[in-house]
């Protein structure tokens, strides 16, 4: 009786994150069938970008800072060992480049900006004002998630770019104040060991992590059920799908391209 | 296409919508000529709110038939939709203001997404908020407003691009009857002026049977009435007549839902 019960809900389960990733890929499709031929409305582009960026900007800055320096404390003991002063850069930069800032930045951002962006959209969607924007014959999808997603994209990268270069700044900080590393030897360890594809490679990463929260948050604000109960639900669902989203990306990309 | 003389303006036959196996609308049928006036009363939680969006092609029907305007709703796909509700207005019940756009730039929506020249914009939008008596309000967001100014900007917005068919969810829940008295003289005379075709959900019987000229009462997901106004208080059937007057009947049954019904929703006091 107890495994039938546990079966059946395993069951349930998984058919509702397989309807959710069947809705997050009709999303997708009606996003880039809504960008043929390329149309934005820009007063909403414009609104979005200030007010996903813009307010983010504090936030990955001290954190890209004590990341920075905490690599170079991890580092310390095995650099003082090894005499690997000259490699402190290079460590840090890749991995800041590749893996740590994009996917730092980009759970930073789904929590905050991809919990913002479910919760308003939910809100529109249980006070009807979706509806709304239907009855005004204006696509939803095109007034309200193609410019959300556009501009998610195009900041998680800004962000990724400005987390990265403070993340070499509190290296160099740390590098100086624990190993008393010039930050010019860290500078050259840097530009001598790692190339554009080191860093292209993490803001390609961001890029895609930005579609995929934007999607996620998107998808599980205008899909909400149940009032303001379903508003939390839906937040909940969408952080928790773009971080699962981010972490399989990441994988999927680094194997790719290893 | 439009809705030619002598052709309904809105034309329902044998509508049912259901909702996880709850069954809201069975059978509706209903026929409004151009610029008529009908007013839908029933219980609460009755499928009123439900009719208005199909009319309005929002939602799909699960059975039956609905024309609007001259078009076929139920085989048509999303453009011609799309073009239809450029020719609707629409008041909800819940306003549904958006909150991100300030009082006067939610009146200009429908017409700067119609490609209406800015003056012109300016012009109405203003002329529609002072209609409703909410000049000096411009520059408010939702947030600072009360749920009577909502409404009366919700209706503002349903207005301002003088559609061929306007419908209004419960136009008046929440206002004070002098407000309510304005609100009809208001959709009245838009009416006069623009020849539209009115539909008016209404838990307000009172007001809604002075308005229109017609009115249907939906109980238990069917068109249990429909009639001239005039004749609503005395109605031959007895579940209509109780519901209108508001009168106890078969233990209170009818006159619990109407009074529920009647309850305005928390916080839209004006």
């Amino acid at each position: 009786m107890i495994f039938r019960r546990s079966l059946t809900q395993l069951g349930g389960r998984v058919m509702a994150m397989a309807r959710d990733v069947g809705g997050v890929f009709v999303l997708t499709m009606e996003v880039l069938r809504a960008l043929i031929p390329p149309r934005l409305d820009g007063r909403e582009t414009v609104r979005n970008l200030y007010k996903m960026g813009n307010r983010s900007v504090p936030i990955v800055v001290l954190t890209a800072l004590f990341v920075g320096g905490l690599m170079v404390i991890q580092f310390a003991a095995f650099v003082k060992q090894f005499g690997a002063r000259a490699l402190v850069g290079w460590g840090t930069g890749y991995a800041v480049f590749r893996e740590v800032g994009p996917i730092l930045i980009g759970l930073m951002f789904s929590g905050r900006v991809g919990a913002n962006n479910t919760a308003e959209l939910a809100t529109m969607t249980v006070t009807e004002q979706v509806d709304g924007l239907q009855a005004l014959a204006i696509d939803p999808i095109r007034y309200l998630v193609v410019p959300r997603v556009v501009a998610m994209m195009i900041m998680l990268v800004a962000l990724t770019v400005i987390g990265d270069a403070v993340a070499l700044i509190g290296t160099m900080i740390m590098s100086y104040v624990v190993l008393d590393i010039h930050p010019y030897t860290v500078w050259y360890s840097l530009v001598d060991n790692l190339g554009p594809s080191d860093f292209l490679h993490g803001i390609s990463k961001s890029l895609v992590f930005g579609a995929a929260i934007a999607l996620s948050s998107c998808y599980f604000g205008l899909t909400v059920r149940g009032g303001a109960v379903g508003v939390g639900r839906a937040v909940n669902a969408a952080v928790v799908g773009a971080a699962v989203s981010i972490c399989f990306l990441d994988f999927l990309m680094t194997y790719l391209t290893a | 296409m439009t809705a030619r003389d002598g052709q309904a303006a809105v034309e329902l036959e044998g509508v049912g919508k259901a909702f996880g196996g709850r069954r809201v609308l069975a059978g509706v049928s209903l026929t409004v000529p151009p610029g008529g006036r009908l007013g839908i009363i029933g219980p609460a939680a009755g499928g009123k709110s439900v009719l208005l969006k199909l009319i309005a092609g929002l939602q799909r029907p699960d059975a039956g038939a609905i024309r609007v305007l001259g078009h076929d709703l139920v085989a048509a796909r999303e453009p011609e939709l799309a073009a239809l509700r450029k020719r609707i207005g629409m008041l909800f019940q819940n306003y549904a203001l958006f909150d991100f756009l300030s009082v006067a730039d939610n009146v200009a929506f429908p017409l700067l997404h119609a490609g209406v020249a800015a003056d012109e914009i300016d012009a109405r939008v203003a002329a529609r908020l002072r209609a409703v008596g909410l000049a000096g309000s411009e520059s408010k967001m939702p947030a600072e407003l009360s749920g009577g100014m909502k409404k009366r900007v919700g209706i503002a917005r349903a207005t301002v691009a003088r559609a061929e068919l306007v419908l209004y969810d419960e136009p008046t829940a929440g206002l004070d009857p002098v407000t309510t008295s304005k609100i009809y003289d208001l959709l009245r005379a838009d009416q006069a002026e623009t020849g539209s075709t009115a539909v008016v959900v209404s838990s307000d019987v009172a007001a809604v049977a002075a308005f229109a000229d017609t009115i249907a009462m939906l109980h238990d997901g069917r068109i249990r009435w429909v009639g001239a106004a005039a004749g609503l208080f005395d109605a031959d059937d007895l579940v209509v007549r109780s519901f209108a007057r508001g009168e106890e009947r078969d233990g209170a049954a009818v006159l619990s839902r109407s009074v529920e019904a009647a309850r305005p929703a928390p916080g839209a006091w004006p």
